[in-house]
């Protein structure tokens, strides 16, 4: 089951987290959005042990998308300890959203 | 999966050739994977909307169809993964793909890896994708609403394009190499219209402007050589698409565009590997053409695997 984050639940799921958390910036009419879906899907469900997968819709928390400023979906970020330690923009693949992870957490 | 299993047949890349190949293979009773980078549909995945593909009399989204073509083939038993493909050895007995999910071995080969966005092959573009610089006017053009939108080329993807954005965008100018467009008659009359579209014929783009973002474009005049300068936010690259044929380099035999050169048949330079798709040399790209070569394929391999029992 995906996590989706609001403006509101925003502070506990991933601010308070426990562990690092892969955020996907997405909106229903964004083709590319759709496509990498299925693979961040597989990717939150392989990663369960080193982090939490969730998505916020581009539509419905501006106010998120605002704060971090996005302004291309899908953009995926990494959240650790409250903090944005990396984000991609429109990973072509399922082993570049693994790579963005693993060298993003390594640094 | 890094085992020794042996497939009957591997289908890389996930589009309507790929998981067409796929349902036909397993419907013969072939054992079958397809290894997709991304998600069903390849380039047919970013069409909003498809009008020539028979049986959806209302039309269908790429997205949409791509799905039901994996799920289709899936009922069969047609195993999909997310795997990139890395490295081929296709004379290798049975044929070898290194993966990002590992090695798969197979007896056949389907290469459906489709094509790509040809670029402009100006400096910074790479760095500019997200902040300016587009290939999909039907997946980035809402953020440009009631922006100044620079659209490069002048076949039917790019007046596509430049109809979409005018309906979106302030203004759309028209980039095009030529002194008239390549696309069909349909585009001309409504982007002559359209009040917000202008055009600059014999021109090519030759420089990106940018701070933090695309600020502009740098246009050459063709016949004259002059330059100048179009203030934007956003340019979009229509000028073509170039097959995704860079693992096969070396192994099978090309066309001048790259392209994998295989007939009717779908048989490459290779026994028992096959393209299928807009991967291959063909006159027409569509989404009917790339499913008939999808079934051709299997038909041919079966042939194969008998033979080479």
């Amino acid at each position: 089951m995906m996590l989706t984050i609001t403006t509101n639940s925003f502070e506990n799921d991933v601010l308070r987290a426990d562990k690092p958390v892969l955020v996907d910036f997405w909106a229903q009419w964004c083709p590319y959005c759709r496509r990498i879906a299925p693979a961040f899907d597989k990717v939150g469900e392989q990663y369960a042990d080193t982090l939490i997968a969730g998505k916020i819709n581009y539509d419905e928390e501006p106010q998120l998308i605002e704060r971090f400023g996005i302004d291309t979906i899908p953009t995926l970020m990494l959240f650790k300890s409250g903090e944005v330690i990396g984000s991609v923009v429109a990973p072509g693949s399922k082993a570049a959203i693994e790579t963005f992870i693993r060298e993003t957490l390594a640094q | 999966m890094n085992n020794n299993h042996v497939y009957d047949m591997l289908v890389v890349g996930g589009g309507p050739g790929g998981y067409t190949a796929a349902l036909y293979a397993a419907r013969a009773g072939l054992d079958t994977v397809v290894l997709e980078k991304l998600s069903a549909g390849g380039q047919m995945a970013l069409t909003e909307q498809i009008d020539n593909y028979p049986g959806f009399e209302d039309g269908i989204d790429g997205f949409s169809l791509a799905e039901k073509m994996q799920k289709q083939a899936e009922r069969f038993g047609v195993r999909s993964e997310y795997a990139e493909v890395l490295r081929m050895d296709l004379t290798a007995v049975p044929k070898l793909l290194e993966t990002s999910e590992g090695i798969f071995r197979g007896k056949t080969v389907v290469l459906a890896t489709g094509a790509d966005p040809r670029t402009l092959g100006v400096a910074g573009e790479a760095e500019l994708v997200g902040r300016g610089v587009a290939y999909c006017a039907a997946c980035d053009g809402m953020f440009y609403k009631g922006k100044t939108v620079v659209v490069v080329g002048g076949g039917n993807s790019a007046a596509a394009d430049a109809l979409l954005l005018s309906r979106v965008a302030k203004k759309v100018i028209l980039v095009h190499r030529r002194d008239a467009l390549r696309a069909t008659k349909i585009y001309h009359e409504p982007l002559e219209q359209a009040e917000n579209v202008e055009f600059r014929w014999n021109s090519t783009v030759s420089a990106l402007l940018s701070g933090d973002r695309l600020t502009g474009v740098r246009l050459r005049d063709t016949v004259t050589g002059e330059e100048s300068v179009v203030d934007c936010d956003g340019v979009f690259v229509s000028v073509g698409r170039q097959p995704a044929t860079a693992l096969a380099v070396g192994q099978l035999a090309l066309d001048g565009g790259g392209y994998i050169v295989a007939g009717e048949t779908t048989e490459t330079s290779i026994p028992g590997v096959y393209a299928v798709g807009d991967v291959r040399t063909k006159p027409l790209r569509q989404v009917v053409t790339a499913v008939a070569d999808g079934a051709v394929a299997v038909h041919m391999a079966e042939k194969y695997i008998v033979e080479n029992r």
